[in-house]
């Protein structure tokens, strides 16, 4: 396969939501690209990772043992984050700066992607090194300059991602971002009292005026769309007007009869039993699942899909300290440190390497690490912001909860 | 006064002042003129021009000139009419629990005045979410919510998601805001006065009416609209304690200006917001202060 | 704020505790209805217990705060798990919440000083002002309560952002988002607030005291602090606290406004929603309340002693136990 093709190949498929067959079959090619990469002209400074590639795991008390190209590098006495709160496990945090001598970690927090992207907007530049938008902002957060490319070289530990999560199409060079952590949004079931077998969207969407006044939905358009979407087969990005009025149709069946449109306590109502069904992500459900007197919960994937969401390392655009940056990603995808922070946030890894340090009993976790079938009908989500029917729906559908 | 006459000679009323008026003037307001320039007017600026704007390609703003946005501002006008619902219902409730109280702290309270007075807002310096949250634990299934429904048999009854909730949340939130203002007239006000209206017969009413009304009508005026128009911007509290189920004017521009990211129309709309705000408390205090003999004069 | 008694005393007012106790005596020969004592009772008896209940409201949410604060539970603050102290450990080392807290108690210490200051400026010099500057200044004032805090918040990061565009390079200043953009943000809503509050305490007020002062030789600075001020005190510090509280409160506008390493409180807790809030902030609102109650009571216990150790009474006191005595 010519270089060409090759990059056609890549363009295409990010212009299109990949599945996960498309995750193994990018893989594949990816391997080859990374191979033509390192061999081909203008390689050099690729070459050179190549040993280093081969020998990526760390011991977390060594002495800066990240890399050869990091020990060339001086590394800031300081680090600024932006981030979501309570995002990194503070024993990591520790460790880092250990290691690297960083005396400063500025942890600053964010609620939402929303947040994030209008603080950038507004012209907030120069502030944080680091940050972790969700992926479907990376392609605005690159396109509008707030952020800058990777500095691959110094963050070795890059290659330990799996390639499923590589050349995605908010990111086909993988050069903006480093992937986080990822999940999914799915339904949350009471089932000693729901006792049906829901399985899928379209059921949640029949079952809804039985079980009326009892369900939760979170409050983020983006998810709630998946919903109607998936349930009448179409792909949860949809921009056509038809398909969005017959999403538009459901929502509006299913408004009067949802008990609150909640993104931060909705594990809150599941628990109390106010709500029995819902709309929601995997927060706060898992321990419910651990609880005895709450055991009944069950988080299930939809079989008529849903969509899976990924969080990003960005390195910020005129971030005060780079070196300190790299120095930390590289960091944070060694293996021990993900497998630390996988278990404290419990959101997957997207690294294979770090699931030998993981408790088997997360790793057997369907609803945390999805299997390899259920995975086949995530969708990736996209940056939707732009298309003004959605806001009207879910306008619509926001001010018509409850009602009627 | 009577004391002044004999014993003194005549001295000029006006007395001799180490600065001339206008410059005294000037220092005085020039501070707080500066910041409205500054950090009101300016900002404002930046909204209006925003409004005749165009919605950026990722959302935000890109230069531009078009009134659709002005147009749209008009469309999806309930959620302005529910939030005048709640504002009114809020400051009345307000108001009603407030009157009261500044007058017990006002008249009643003694040298302990000041403690009463700080007390009503060393709540406030706790973090805003998890009292909140709090009232989620007080009013839900596991507390008040649960008992009356447990007590009166109905599974379904609930407090939280009902425009109940959002009221009692409001009331919270807003309370010292109109207490406050009532207060700092009432404790000016000389309980002699109240003493010797009653001695020359008036009854409780009558010395309420005509003496302490005049008085704190000042303080009720600020109080109300201290709390009336920062609750037409409300939206958190009503999408915590009534669970999203009850749609403002607040939640639709921070859904426009975050969600939506389509900042032209969400300024376009607030400047509609902005200016009908504006017309309507001009028009209320005008009405309000109708009877009142206002000679604004010079304390210093 | 007992302070305003003062004043009233020192203006002269023998000649009204006179006539009170005048009028008191006058009072005993006009004994009220036994009806109207009984009313008069009830509505006592209504102020004070209104006053208790809307007490306990304010604080029922706070002491389930404070007891939420020691719960065992590891994520959902409402889920009892049992007794422990390790949320107070947590909190006392844990450097992110410490610098939230410290963060909040700067901003909200500096706001309410220059909103106190410059409010209560405002509002004496808007007495003095003529009517073509006191209209459009009064506007202003009710624009800045009237303006969404999102509106706001975004328009002055926008505001700040292009200013320091254009002004850095110009001065080679280095000007970026921080504490004072917070601080200067947070003031503008509330020096309006204590203009209002100062305003309402100036209306009516006359310039009786005043002109006495100055028939008295006073200067115009010593009537000032002498004579108005202590008037106003009430006015002013009601302002001080407000501003405080609405400014160490505050999210959306600090949210916009703010810097690398200038997150507040309320930042810090907003951004742990999603994870779920943990007992931890619980903690941090209880030590803060303890922190505050105690100085309080400190306060109030050194006050009380101070007067009677100097054992002077006021006036108006004496009034009162003589209209008690002769009554």
């Amino acid at each position: 396969m010519t270089d060409q093709d090759l990059d056609q190949t890549i363009r295409r498929m990010a212009q299109t939501p990949l599945s996960r067959r498309g995750f193994l079959w990018a893989s594949g090619l990816s391997a080859s690209a990374a191979f033509l990469a390192a061999c081909g002209p203008g390689a050099s400074s690729s070459a050179s990772t190549a040993p280093s590639a081969a020998a990526p795991s760390t011991e977390g008390s060594e002495a800066p043992s990240a890399s050869p190209s990091a020990e060339a590098v001086v590394v800031e006495k300081e680090l600024l984050m932006y981030n979501w709160g309570d995002y990194v496990d503070p024993d990591n945090m520790k460790a880092f700066q250990e290691q690297f001598g960083v005396e400063k970690f500025t942890y600053d927090t964010f609620a939402s992607n929303d947040e994030m992207m209008a603080k950038f907007q507004g012209g907030a530049k120069g502030q944080w090194d680091i940050s972790a938008p969700t992926a479907n902002f990376v392609p605005a957060m690159r396109d509008q300059g707030f952020i800058q490319k990777l500095d691959l070289p110094h963050v070795p530990n890059a290659s330990l991602i799996d390639s499923a999560f590589k050349k995605q199409w908010w990111d086909p060079t993988d050069e903006w971002q480093l992937p986080k952590d990822w999940g999914t949004t799915g339904i949350t079931l009471r089932t000693k009292v729901v006792k049906e077998d829901v399985k899928t969207w379209k059921q949640f969407f029949e079952l809804a005026p039985k079980y009326t006044g009892k369900i939760v939905v979170v409050d983020s358009p983006d998810d709630v769309f998946v919903a109607p979407l998936k349930a009448l087969g179409y792909s949860l990005n949809s921009a056509d007007p038809k398909e969005l009025e017959e999403a538009r149709g459901l929502l509006m069946g299913l408004a009067p009869h949802v008990l609150a449109l909640d993104s931060d306590q909705y594990n809150t109502k599941i628990a109390t039993e106010e709500a029995v069904m819902g709309l929601t992500w995997t927060g706060g459900i898992l321990e419910l699942r651990d609880d005895p007197k709450t055991a009944d919960t069950v988080y299930l994937i939809p079989e008529d899909g849903t969509v899976f969401w990924m969080d990003t390392w960005v390195v910020l655009a005129d971030a005060p300290h780079p070196n300190a940056a790299n120095a930390f990603l590289n960091f944070i995808l060694t293996p021990e440190v993900q497998a630390k922070e996988t278990m404290t946030n419990q959101y997957a890894t997207c690294s294979s390497a770090a699931k030998a340090f993981i408790d088997p009993k997360m790793l057997a976790d369907p609803a945390i690490f999805v299997p390899d079938d259920v995975l086949a009908k995530l969708e990736g989500q996209k940056d939707n912001s732009g298309i003004k029917q959605r806001a009207e729906i879910y306008e619509e559908f926001k001010s018509k909860i409850g009602q009627g | 006064m009577a004391t002044t006459s004999e014993a003194v000679p005549v001295r000029p009323t006006r007395p001799p002042r180490s600065f001339r008026s206008g410059a005294l003037t000037t220092l005085l307001v020039l501070p707080a003129s500066l910041w409205y320039l500054i950090l009101l007017v300016l900002p404002l600026a930046i909204v209006v021009v925003m409004s005749f704007g165009l919605q950026g390609k990722f959302g935000g703003y890109a230069p531009g000139f078009t009134l659709d946005n002005y147009a749209s501002a008009f469309e999806r006008l309930t959620p302005f009419t529910t939030s005048l619902i709640l504002a009114f219902a809020g400051t009345i409730l307000c108001l009603l629990a407030a009157l009261p109280m500044a007058y017990f702290i006002a008249t009643r309270a003694g040298s302990r005045k000041s403690l009463f007075i700080v007390l009503l807002v060393v709540p406030f310096w706790t973090s805003f979410l998890i009292r909140t949250y709090a009232w989620l634990t007080i009013l839900g299934p596991d507390g008040l919510g649960g008992f009356i429904g447990d007590a009166i048999g109905d599974s379904s009854f609930r407090i939280l998601g009902t425009p109940w909730a959002v009221l009692i949340g409001v009331v919270y939130g807003y309370l010292p805001l109109m207490i406050f203002p009532i207060y700092v007239t009432l404790e000016r006000m000389d309980r002699t006065l109240v003493e010797a209206s009653k001695d020359l017969g008036a009854g409780r009413w009558s010395t309420f009416r005509q003496i302490t009304l005049p008085i704190i009508l000042p303080g009720l005026i600020t109080g109300s609209i201290l709390v009336f128009i920062p609750l037409m911007g409300e939206y958190v509290i009503p999408a915590i304690l009534g669970y999203g189920r009850v749609f403002l004017v607040g939640n639709q521009l921070v859904l426009q200006f975050l969600e939506s990211r389509n900042w032209p129309e969400g300024a376009a709309r607030a400047v509609v917001l902005i200016l009908i705000m504006l017309v309507s408390i001009i028009f209320y205090l005008w009405f309000a202060n109708r009877g009142r003999k206002t000679r604004e004069v010079s304390v210093i | 704020m007992s302070a305003s008694a003062e004043p009233k005393a020192a203006s002269g007012l023998p000649a009204v505790a006179g006539a009170a106790g005048a009028a008191g005596a006058a009072e005993a020969a006009r004994r009220p209805t036994p009806a109207r004592e009984r009313f008069g009772t009830l509505v006592e008896g209504w102020l004070r217990g209104h006053t208790i209940l809307i007490y306990l409201f304010l604080y029922i949410p706070i002491i389930v705060v404070v007891i939420f604060s020691f719960n065992a539970t590891n994520r959902r603050v409402t889920d009892w798990q049992g007794f422990s102290l390790k949320w107070y450990a947590s909190v006392l080392s844990d450097k992110v919440v410490q610098s939230a807290l410290a963060n909040s108690l700067i901003v909200a210490t500096s706001t309410a000083i220059i909103s106190a200051v410059f409010g209560t400026m405002a509002a004496l010099g808007l007495q003095r002002a003529p009517k073509w500057f006191r209209r459009p200044f009064e506007a202003l004032t009710f624009v800045s309560i009237i303006v969404p805090e999102i509106v706001i918040a975004l328009a002055s990061l926008v505001f700040f952002s292009s200013s320091f565009d254009i002004l850095n390079p110009i001065f080679g200043l280095k000007l970026k988002l921080g504490f004072p953009t917070i601080i200067a943000a947070h003031a503008l809503f509330n020096i309006s607030l204590v203009m209002l509050l100062v305003r309402a305490r100036l209306s009516g007020m006359d310039r009786t005291h005043v002109e006495a002062s100055y028939d008295l030789f006073a200067t115009p600075w010593r009537t000032f602090w002498q004579i108005t001020f202590p008037q106003l005190l009430p006015a002013v510090v009601a302002g001080f606290l407000l501003s405080f509280t609405f400014s160490f409160d505050d999210y959306v506008i600090t949210t916009f406004v703010s810097g690398a390493g200038s997150t507040t409180l309320p930042l810090y807790v907003f951004g742990t929603i999603r994870k779920g809030v943990t007992p931890a902030t619980n903690a941090v609102a209880a030590v803060m309340l303890l922190i505050t109650l105690t100085i309080l009571v400190v306060g109030q216990l050194v006050v009380a002693r101070n007067a009677r150790r100097a054992g002077g009474r006021s006036a108006a006191t004496v009034a009162e136990m003589i209209t008690e005595q002769s009554g």
